[in-house]
């Protein structure tokens, strides 16, 4: 990808930034591809060094705060007219409790997420204390002449112990796709504030 | 190295290699390579930070025909370092604290 490429790929999609963000931006780009080329990389190579387009864009997005993006997306490029606003007003009773909602369902699936996450360490803990608790009832059982329900109990104790441990690794590697899930969550949030359309210019 | 501990590390790194002379955008990507991998998005946020809250200032020179932004520490930037070397301090405690041998009591 040569350098003027890369500048309007990487133009096109921060549309959701001003005009003059995006200048500084780019101009920020170019110059470490300049200085690049300058030290004997070919164009190619300085593009290549300074990273991927998608990348970055990543980044950039992931860093630029939420409030931001939304405020981009709403910002009009013109003056309302009257009637728009007129229309705003008029439609506001059903409007609004839409925006409402669809935040509530957002909202609830991040929360629907951290559900899952503490469901599985209760289900961890319900199954370490079983098995801690098992272990004195097999005991009194045995004492008191119940040999066989103490011995099951007792193999219960293990069985359970033994899924408490298995399971612990398991939820370790469900937080960190939790983890993960959440963050793509909103970084997709994000991307819908975005503007679809290609260059603003 | 752990990324949450580098990101507190890295504004006064990009401080510390301009503290002695201006330097320009690659060069202190270059000087910081040894010791910190920085992407070009990430310097371009820590220098915005930085410049907004005067700790350094931006100079456009022109060379060959283009232009090259050099930035200059400020008197706060540098006084950032030495608040730096303060909380290192701190870290270094807590370092001792973390790495202590079992028996020790400090």
């Amino acid at each position: 990808m040569n350098k003027e490429t890369f500048l309007r790929t990487l133009r096109s999609k921060l549309s959701y930034l001003s005009r003059s963000e995006v200048d500084e931006r780019l101009a920020f780009y170019e110059e470490m591809i300049d200085d690049r080329m300058e030290e004997g990389m070919t164009e190619e190579e300085a593009v290549e060094a300074v990273g991927s387009v998608d990348r970055i864009a990543e980044q950039i997005m992931t860093e630029t705060p939420l409030t931001k993006l939304v405020a981009g997306r709403v910002k009009p490029e013109r003056n309302l007219r009257a009637w728009e606003i007129v229309l705003l007003i008029v439609g506001a009773p059903l409007w609004i409790p839409l925006l409402i909602a669809f935040a509530s369902v957002l909202f609830s699936l991040y929360i629907t997420i951290w559900c899952i996450l503490i469901s599985v360490y209760a289900i961890n803990i319900a199954f370490a204390l079983g098995a801690v608790i098992a272990v004195p009832c097999s005991i009194y059982f045995m004492c008191t002449g119940n040999v066989m329900p103490g011995v099951f109990l007792l193999g219960g104790a293990f069985l359970l112990a033994g899924l408490t441990i298995l399971m612990f690794y398991l939820n370790v590697l469900i937080s960190k796709g939790i983890v993960w899930l959440s963050e793509k969550l909103v970084l997709w949030i994000k991307s819908l504030f975005v503007r679809k359309d290609k260059d603003r210019s | 190295m752990d990324i949450q501990l580098k990101r507190g590390l890295l504004d006064a790194c990009v401080l510390a290699a301009i503290k002695n002379e201006d330097s320009y955008g690659y060069k202190i990507i270059k000087d910081l390579k040894p010791y910190v991998e920085l992407s070009e998005s990430t310097l371009y946020t820590i220098l915005k930070k930085l410049e907004m809250s005067d700790m350094l200032t931006v100079k456009s020179v022109e060379l060959n025909g283009r232009l090259r932004k050099y930035y200059h520490i400020t008197q706060k930037g540098l006084s950032r370092i030495d608040e730096f070397r303060e909380d290192f301090k701190e870290i270094l405690s807590i370092y001792r604290y973390i790495t202590r041998e079992e028996g020790e009591n400090e």
